[in-house]
């Protein structure tokens, strides 16, 4: 099979603002440049801090990058020689492991935060996570606590917003202490606008993967548009990124031009992607011509296809909204079989595809489940395992196996049904 | 006359077995892998051949399989061996609706219906449940690999095994021999051990009848009545039973030879 | 109510003994039969408010797995290896009918796995009434108060619909009442135990503790009041034993085997993190507001004790381990974590830097639930005790 080249103009225009941002990271490390504050990508609200200049650090997206650029192993290791557990996450490990080393990495030295904003959106880990991080730097911390989507109507309740909202407010003061600076309220407008507009943008470029063929693969090439989406929501840049992206993938689609030479399965997938194995894990599925036309993984941060906007006439309800039920981790793992079912019918896919992994219990812990509702439902289901960050858990030659196989049995189908 | 042939190469031993038209084995040969693997191929092929003086240009398809299946390079197919598994139970046993495969190193279960994979489930992350947890038994309590089967149905009060893990079979036996439990007693534990983990595991496709149990270990008596014994139902099993991947590799080249022969007729 | 006493204080360890260890939840099936409008609420750990199920009528039993008892075959398809044991032993037991008595259940935020299977019950178990607790961990705020209070009523309400009746505040002061003194009396085990672990093995005050998971609390009450009676007048000479401090066996338990094995090993355990739910508060409930609801939501943000499922930005959990270590008289902290526990392992890290740098000696280890042979760890146990004894 000929070399599969993946990389297009988008690629390159987002490694350019990524190393923009990673150089803004390395000015601030170094005393030169703003304040930044770590926070996470479940619901994150990055509004507030761009309204502050305050720049976004996310622990996690420096862990995937070491790890897609091979080099989180070492820091997992030396995390596990302070104490933490094979089974802890990676995430976690190559990230303490990084901050006790340094903080250098290849693409920015990370900077000290001024301010760890624990934004408790569904995942546990979180919390443990800033815990550590609050421990060791011994920098300000704050909580943010947003209820989980856990009534029946998939609904966060009154007293939910509520809370979350005086939440926000005393984040917003608390964050003033931390500059000297009141906020400025137009600022976040134009932030929750800039946001708001990007959020849209996004929103179509899911859209266009309905088509046939797919313009481009809702997961591997999700990744590449998902690190702007946290990095850089709420500033022009970032708005100018999915504008381009979006122009760039509307126009394949009108050409009827995909990510591979032919389309001939469509599925959905589920859960983060061997980020050490990336390319490896790619090319398996680009062996049958399979594309992914919708993933879960990519609502992580936000979900926008299915009609949310922030609102900057009302910046702080929006963003309440938006991290109460408008991203993935704080949604219920019910509503996630919800949300993959819409997208087996709208997307029109073939089969679903779940990428379990160890390191994150509230991606994976009953993804069993998972499988068997959907193989009852009557949609293939292929169930692969491996990890997000460390290297170790990816078996290239068992891995390979089961999605031939699983392609294989496809592949007969669609003869019969013909 | 159309001939073809499978080749399973698995981690430690590969199979060859050559088809004709009716789909009836007519040659079959067993080896070692060892550590080149297209030279193991190429000899099972061989060994195959020659056992009924064939040459291989008798041989209108090959289809390879197993772990190793890319580097038979001879062959014209590669498919994997959980469709080659289906393939050739429903082969042999034209009723079966779930394949239980237990190998040298990995397990699974297989939905099939009308010869074509449906659904399967794969333990091939731990040795429990395949033949490297029972090699490891047998080499701790000293007796031959293939006898700790009919021993296992000997057991009068077979030992409850405190975890499956093949790393510690070891100990766990010792432990039992210390405590002066009987050999058939310690492997009736560990066949009934390893027939619920795998039944566990093959639950997750489910139990339609007619149930195929196929691979190596499937050879296994004591492992055959543990299953059956649990499952409350008669398994098919056959002496060709740890051919089956090749089996199934040879009546996929089988199928394509045919299909060429027929455009090209 | 009626409750037939043992005669001797080791018969009552076994009724308890017998009681938690049974996966059937007789005691639970016989008191829903007795009379109508009962309903059965199973919670599962680590903490949950179970006066608001009492107060509606109900019935709150205490569900931690399976144990060593229960053979998880069906549970292992929809949950992972990597995942602990009690999710897969809770959902054996639906799986396999234990469950059929019972009416509803509430998980609540500790982890992420414990999150998942609250919905994998909803989708297997439609029938039943699930629920969802969500704590908050923004512990040092006042708004955490008005949110748990919040919270709270909407439990009660759900657990009102289980039975027919909604829990007044009235009915909520009484359930309060009841629970204060239960706890009040197991504080008062622990604290005969740490002064005089001679008197009171760490199985036998486990099993005191335990019994209350599966039995109404007022047979409970009465149960531990007599065995504190009991002990009034009980002897034991003190061995030479180390004093330990037990943490992390505060979800999936360790086989009641194996906490006796920590002690026949060599040790008094002083304190311990076991079953920590239903020991939850240093203070009474009761005095804490007129308003029971918000009284409740209080204990929890402001009087609960340190757990690996809270988080509390001001204070060091590690630190304030040590003090205790401290206040015990402990020689030695042992970490006795479920395996795949990841609260738990997490709080290690800390604790190990903590205990380390406090010159506290510790060991760790790790448990299943479905152990049922202890040889190693209780050479693990006997090897560390040495090491303190001969230090």
């Amino acid at each position: 099979m000929a070399e599969i080249l993946y990389q297009g103009r988008l690629h390159h225009l987002q490694k350019e603002l990524m190393a923009q941002y990673y150089h803004e990271l390395t000015e601030s490390a170094e005393g030169r440049g703003a304040p930044a504050a770590y926070l996470l990508i479940g619901g994150n609200p990055v509004e507030l801090l761009r309204a502050f200049d305050i720049l976004p650090v996310y622990p996690e997206v420096n862990a995937l990058q070491l790890a897609v650029k091979k080099q989180s192993l070492g820091h997992i290791q030396a995390a596990e020689g302070m104490g933490y557990s094979t089974d802890n996450c990676a995430y976690v490990k190559a990230d303490i492991g990084l901050y006790f080393s340094g903080r250098v990495t290849p693409f920015a030295t990370i900077p000290e935060p001024s301010l760890l904003l624990c934004n408790y959106v569904g995942c546990n880990v979180y919390l443990h996570w800033f815990d550590h991080l609050a421990e060791y730097t011994k920098r300000p911390a704050f909580h943010l606590d947003v209820p989980f989507i856990r009534t029946r109507s998939g609904s966060p309740t009154a007293d939910d917003v509520e809370y979350v909202m005086r939440q926000l407010r005393q984040l917003i003061e608390f964050c003033e202490g931390i500059t000297g600076r009141k906020l400025d309220e137009e600022k976040l407008r134009h932030a929750v606008a800039l946001s708001s507009k990007t959020g849209e943008l996004w929103s179509a470029i899911k859209h266009l993967t309905k088509r046939s063929p797919s313009p481009y693969d809702a997961y591997f090439d999700s990744v590449t548009m998902m690190a702007p989406l946290y990095c850089l929501r709420g500033t022009e840049q970032g708005l100018q990124f999915f504008e381009t992206a979006y122009e760039e993938y509307a126009a394949k689609a009108e050409s009827g031009e995909g990510p591979l030479d032919r389309e001939t399965f469509r599925f959905v997938i589920e859960g983060p992607p061997p980020w050490p194995h990336l390319r490896a894990f790619r090319d398996m599925f680009s062996r049958w011509n399979a594309v992914a036309v919708a993933s879960t993984y990519s609502t992580v941060g936000g979900l926008w296809e299915f009609g949310f906007v922030h609102d900057p006439d009302k910046p702080l309800v929006s963003i309440a909204e938006h991290l109460l039920r408008w991203n993935l981790t704080n949604r219920n793992f019910l509503q996630r079989y919800d949300q993959i079912e819409r997208y087996l019918d709208e997307w029109h896919a073939d089969a679903l595809v779940i990428h379990s992994v160890k390191s994150c219990r509230l991606f994976s812990a009953g993804q069993g489940d998972m499988r068997d509702y959907f193989t009852k439902r009557g949609t293939p289901t292929l169930l692969v395992e491996s990890d997000l960050e460390d290297p170790r858990y990816f078996s290239e030659a068992q891995m390979r196996n089961r999605i031939d196989a699983f392609f294989e049995s496809l592949a007969h189908r669609k003869l019969t049904e013909v | 006359m159309v001939h073809a042939a499978g080749v399973d190469v698995g981690s430690t031993q590969t199979k060859c077995v050559i088809v004709d038209e009716g789909r009836r084995i007519v040659a079959r040969a067993l080896i070692d892998t060892g550590a080149n693997v297209t030279r193991a191929s190429e000899r099972a092929f061989e060994q195959a051949l020659a056992s009924v003086g064939m040459e291989r240009g008798d041989v209108a398809c090959v289809a390879g399989t197993g772990y190793g299946r890319f580097k038979v390079t001879f062959g014209d197919l590669q498919i994997t061996e959980i469709s080659c598994h289906a393939k050739g139970a429903c082969s042999v046993f034209p009723g079966t609706r779930t394949v239980i495969d237990m190998g040298g190193q990995d397990a699974k279960g297989i939905k099939v219906l009308d010869g074509e994979v449906q659904d399967f489930v794969m333990n091939d992350k731990c040795a429990a449940g395949t033949g490297r947890f029972l090699a490891t038994a047998a080499d701790v309590l000293a007796v031959p690999l293939a006898a700790i089967g009919e021993l296992s149905l000997q057991a009068k009060n077979p030992v409850r095994l405190s975890n499956v893990c093949t790393v510690f079979v070891e100990s766990d036996i010792m432990a039992y021999l210390a405590q002066g439990k009987k050999v058939p007693d310690i492997l009736g534990g560990i066949h009934g051990a390893i027939a619920a983990r795998t039944i566990s595991l093959v639950r997750r496709v489910g139990f339609e009848p007619e149930i195929t149990f196929t691979g190596g270990v499937s050879l296994n008596a004591g492992m055959v009545r543990a299953l059956e014994d649990r499952l409350g139902t008669r398994l098919n099993v056959c002496d060709d039973s740890h051919y089956m991947g090749a089996i199934g590799a040879a009546v996929f080249a089988l199928e394509r030879a045919l299909v060429t022969t027929a455009g090209v007729a | 109510m009626a409750v037939r006493l043992a005669s001797s204080f080791d018969q009552t360890i076994e009724q308890c003994v017998d009681a938690i260890e049974s996966l059937d939840f007789a005691d639970a099936s016989a008191w829903k039969s007795a009379a109508a409008g009962r309903a059965l609420v199973g919670c599962f750990p680590v903490y949950s408010p179970v006066e608001l199920y009492h107060a509606a009528g109900a019935l709150p039993v205490g569900l931690v797995g399976g144990g060593n008892r229960l053979e998880i075959s069906h549970a292992d398809s929809r949950f992972q290896s990597f995942v602990c044991s009690i999710v897969k032993s809770t959902l054996e037991l639906g799986m396999t009918g234990k469950l059929d008595d019972f009416d509803g259940l509430v998980f609540h935020s500790i982890c992420d796995p414990a999150r998942n299977l609250a919905s994998v019950f909803s989708r297997n178990f439609p029938g039943k009434k699930i629920e969802y607790i969500h704590f908050p961990q923004r512990i040092d705020s006042a708004d955490a108060v008005d949110y748990l209070t919040a919270e709270y009523r909407r439990i009660a309400s759900w657990a009102g619909e289980l039975t027919g009746h909604a829990p007044s505040a009235d009915d909520l002061k009484s359930s309060i009442r009841l629970y204060d003194a239960i706890r009040a009396n197991i504080r008062r085990l622990y604290d005969l135990r740490r002064a005089e672990p001679n008197r009171l093995a760490t199985r036998e005050l486990y099993a005191l503790t335990r019994y209350g998971h599966v039995v109404p609390p007022e047979q409970h009450l009465q149960v531990l009041y007599h065995a504190i009676d009991e002990l009034e007048v009980r002897e034991a000479k003190p061995k030479d034993r180390a004093r330990v401090v037990v943490v992390g066996s505060f979800c999936e338990q360790p086989p009641l085997d194996l906490i006796a094995s920590v002690e026949s090993a060599g040790c008094y355990v002083v304190d311990d993190d076991f079953l920590l739910g239903r020991r939850f508060f240093s203070k009474d409930v009761g005095e804490l507001s007129p308003d029971p609801f918000v009284g409740l939501a209080e204990a929890y943000v402001r009087h609960s004790v340190d757990s690996s499922v809270k988080h509390d930005l001001r204070y060091s959990k590690a630190a304030r381990l040590v003090d205790r270590a401290r206040e015990c008289r402990a020689d030695a902290v042992v970490v006795l974590t479920a395996k795949f526990c990841e609260p738990a392992l997490f709080d290690y890290v800390l604790y190990r830097k903590a205990l380390q740098e406090a010159q506290v000696p510790h060991v760790f280890l790790e448990f299943e639930e479905k152990m049922w042979i202890f040889d190693k760890i209780k050479s693990e146990i006997e090897t560390f005790v040495e090491s303190l004894m001969f230090a």
